[in-house]
């Protein structure tokens, strides 16, 4: 009994030994395989390359899934724009997206496990502590120099043909570590500014205003002739707007770090300037001229209140507020319509010296190539097709025929897209067919935005809020080197949070502007000389480069 | 008789018990696999973390982190804040579900009761999310808390912006949403008081409040000194998920505590380490006040977890 059982034991050992032999057997094979059809490819580049690839294995790719896709669609590989994508390439890419509103989170929980996608979409620049040069340094993601050499002949023609995005898009060390997200023409980077009810304002009588002091008159009629609650109402909790506050621009001065006449950097929140403009929104404030729940604002409670006219200006996008406040609203009120505002100026007539204005490569949406990808070529080939002649097409107008047509040499969205058959709007299906509307690593194009917006008051915004020389006073996508960029983040953290609950203290009123001074006083004491020591280092670098 | 090794006595008891060590099994597994292994992970509190490197190869830093939190201009008003936010709700909060129980035990009408329960108990499954995101546009200027605070001839302001409103708030919505589902654990206990007690103090010439301190609070004592012990435990272990939906910079100052300042510097800014510290610091605290109230509690009464 005993005997039989040990052989039976000894048997089955056997076979799962030779099973195994037979596995690694089959295996070599494969990578013998492989390693032919590299060595194939490699030839490939050196003569003529070609989409689609061959087949093989799927690559994960982490995004944000966005919030005009998200509606119609669970994963960004069920959109035609992916699909297309896919198969132009010859890549199955599997998309991998975090909850909305918790990229950060789960961008540190990834991180943290170690066992990361192969490529990863993300603010690479500005959201990675310790900035892209540290993420090479962890072993986080690839430096791409070589990957663009060898695989990338269309980025890296783009990228000579416009130094000034080369410059942005490498570290001081001159590593490249992404697939940018480029905004392709100046007029794409004027993206928020100020809009009111411009039918309120004719009835009224009265002028778009241009000043500080028109718009507290415009403001003012609004509460006292119109009646309503709270004249301004900007999404407050948004850190984008809060940046890029137009009042705070008047001023000539910003809650952050700005470049100022003379090339320096400064940091807006602590200055006279700075003062003054709180002295404003406070004075605004007390009249009842601003929402008076600012602090605890969000997007949905903005929208109904400036649909239903319990709100009259505002700040934010063209598309996706102005356009689509303005479509909403006009259901019930056919004479609704919005306005942009110009950033506005203490006098008449001054050109606005402050106003916001994005980098054409804001940092945001871009893709690097994680530590853990196995085919670095593929990924590379998959990513640079968005930077040659169709790939652009395919990103910034979808698929000939089904989301665009050439029309005398000028794509032009179909019907389908601009006015969708099941009733999605203009945003949701384009972000069906391309990722122009939004972000992603590729250039954006131009001849989009021309017809995104449908509404004339939308297609002035470029015009009305780029006109400022916000371009001089704006921070480049600079680069900290990792050992300073944790002594900066510690620093900051504590004054930002500090700026941020005097802010509104200040303009509640339940802190006096009498103790501006100690407040000052206070985030000098918390190491903002170091902090501003590390931003002009990285500056000088910067522009060193 | 000959004294039987340890290794014997585990194997009798568990020829005998079997099927009870099959199904703690489970339990252990859990415990193990998501409390006590984990436990290794918080040594990168004493490190200098980065994933590339891996728990084992960062390097040692001491007591870094913790001197870096305790120098925070922060440390302060976090602590304040933490222990102010949670002493208030167990001193409202923790009477809440008993006081709520005595009530409903004394409900002579079937259905009244039964109803009354169910909706005590529905707040406690109402996603937090959805809970904060009602308490946000109720506390608004235009919201009910101010239609409410109008009608009795108020003044409409932004409630959740005022920070002396803040704990207010927080405490008061934690009860509305836990005091129905905390009741049930005491409603059992209240059933099992012996009848024969009440008939007996009746006789006496006792009323309802005579008996109702008497007989009916003796009566689930036990079950009151432990919940408090479990609760003391979990005195500084104050979730983050309630804290960062609700707060905004307006309030930080009576809004920010330990683990929402955590959830920032760690998840937001990838400072693991230093977060890691912090809750290390935090745990530590929890572990001291539960080993005191046990002591008290065993010091004054019978009643102890060990």
């Amino acid at each position: 009994m005993k005997h039989r059982k040990t052989a039976l034991l000894f048997t089955m050992a056997m076979t799962f030994a030779l099973a195994g032999c037979g596995q690694k057997a089959g295996q070599e094979q494969t990578t013998a395989a492989t390693s032919a059809a590299e060595g194939e490819q490699q030839t490939q580049t050196a003569g003529e390359f070609s989409y689609p690839m061959q087949a093989g294995d799927a690559l994960t790719y982490w995004c944000e899934l966005q919030g005009t896709v998200s509606p119609n669609f669970s994963n960004l590989g069920e959109t035609p724009f992916a699909k297309a994508w896919m198969q132009e390439t010859g890549v199955t890419i599997e998309f991998m997206h975090p909850p909305t509103g918790q990229i950060k989170e789960q961008f540190s929980l990834i991180l943290a496990d170690g066992n990361l996608p192969d490529m990863m979409e993300y603010s690479w620049v500005k959201d990675y502590p310790g900035g892209p040069e540290k993420a090479i340094k962890d072993g986080v993601i690839l430096p791409l120099n070589d990957v663009f050499e060898q695989y990338c002949p269309n980025i890296t023609a783009y990228l000579k043909e416009h130094p000034e995005v080369d410059k942005m898009i490498k570290t001081d060390d001159g590593h490249y570590y992404v697939f940018p997200f480029i905004r392709g023409d100046e007029k794409l980077c004027n993206t928020i500014g100020l809009m009111l009810r411009q039918d309120w304002l004719e009835e009224l009588n009265l002028e778009v205003p241009e000043t500080i002091e028109e718009w507290h008159t415009v403001l003012t009629a609004f509460k006292n002739e119109k009646g309503v609650a709270a004249p301004y109402c900007p999404e407050w909790t948004r850190d984008d707007f809060k940046d890029n506050d137009p009042f705070a621009y008047a001023f000539n001065t910003c809650r952050g770090f700005y470049i100022d006449d003379n090339g320096q950097v400064k940091f807006g929140a602590i200055e006279e300037n700075y003062k003054n403009y709180l002295e404003l929104m406070k004075q605004w404030y007390e009249e009842g001229l601003i929402d008076p729940d600012m602090a605890t604002l969000k997007f949905d409670q903005v929208s109904a209140k400036m649909t239903n006219g319990s709100a009259g200006a505002s700040m934010g996008f063209a598309g996706s507020r102005m356009g689509a406040w303005i479509t909403a609203a006009q259901g019930n009120e056919p004479d609704y319509m919005l306005v942009a505002a110009p950033y506005p100026t203490l006098e008449k007539g001054a050109k606005p010296e402050f106003g916001q204005m994005d980098n054409q490569y804001p940092g945001t949406a871009s893709v690097a190539i994680t530590s853990s990808c196995k085919d670095v070529e593929r990924a590379a080939r998959l990513l640079d097709y968005a930077y040659g002649e169709e790939g652009h097409m395919l990103f910034n107008f979808g698929v000939e025929g089904e989301s665009y047509e050439m029309k005398e040499d000028y794509p032009t969205y179909t019907d389908w897209v601009m006015t969708n058959p099941d009733g999605w709007p203009v945003s949701q299906a384009m972000s069906a067919y391309i990722r122009g509307n939004y972000n992603g690593p590729f250039v954006q194009d131009l001849r989009y935005l021309e017809q995104y917006y449908t509404i004339d008051q939308q297609k002035e915004t470029p015009d009305v809020w780029g006109n400022s020389n916000a371009k001089s006073h704006k921070m480049p996508p600079v680069t900290p080197t990792s050992e300073e960029s944790k002594e900066y983040s510690t620093i900051m953290n504590e004054i930002n949070t500090y700026r941020d609950e005097m802010v509104l203290k200040f303009i509640f009123g339940t802190e006096s502007l009498d103790n501006f001074d100690t407040y000052v006083k206070n985030i000098e004491n918390m190491g903002l000389q170091r902090a501003l020591e590390i931003q002009s280092s990285a500056l000088e670098r910067y522009n060193a480069r | 008789m000959k004294e039987l090794s340890l290794f014997d006595k585990v194997k009798k008891d568990w020829m005998r018990n079997k099927s009870l060590y099959i199904m703690v099994l489970p339990v252990l597994i859990f415990f193990i696999l998501f409390h006590y292994k984990p436990m290794y992970g918080a040594i990168i509190a004493f490190k200098d973390y980065t994933p590339a490197l891996g728990i084992a190869e960062s390097p040692w830093v001491g007591l870094e982190n913790f001197s870096r939190f305790f120098s925070s201009v922060y440390f302060g008003r976090l602590i304040r804040n933490t222990i102010l936010l949670s002493v208030y709700s167990l001193i409202f909060g923790f009477p809440a579900p008993i006081i709520l129980a005595l009530l409903l035990n004394e409900v002579r009408s079937k259905k009244f009761k039964g109803l009354t329960q169910t909706v005590t108990y529905l707040p406690h499954f109402i996603s937090m999310i959805v809970v904060t995101g009602m308490l946000v546009d109720f506390s608004m200027t235009s919201g009910l808390f101010n239609d409410i605070i109008e009608l009795f001839g108020g003044e409409r302001s932004p409630l959740l912006q005022n920070p002396d409103l803040y704990r207010t708030i927080y405490v008061a919505s934690g009860i509305w949403q836990e005091a129905g589902w905390g009741s049930i654990i005491y409603l059992s206990a209240l059933s099992g008081v012996d009848s024969q007690l009440y008939e007996a103090a009746q006789i006496d010439g006792a009323g309802k409040w005579k008996q109702l301190l008497n007989v009916t609070l003796p009566g689930i004592m036990p079950t009151i000194v432990i919940m408090f012990i479990l609760k003391m435990g979990t005195l500084m272990n104050m979730g983050y998920e309630k804290t960062i939906l609700l707060y905004n910079p307006a309030t930080y100052e009576t809004a920010d505590i330990i683990s929402s300042y955590i959830y920032r510097i760690g998840l937001l800014d990838q400072d693991w380490s230093y977060s890691t510290a912090i809750g290390l610091f935090n745990s530590v605290i929890n572990f001291a006040l539960l080993l005191i109230t046990n002591k008290l509690a065993r010091k004054c009464g019978e009643t102890s977890l060990w």
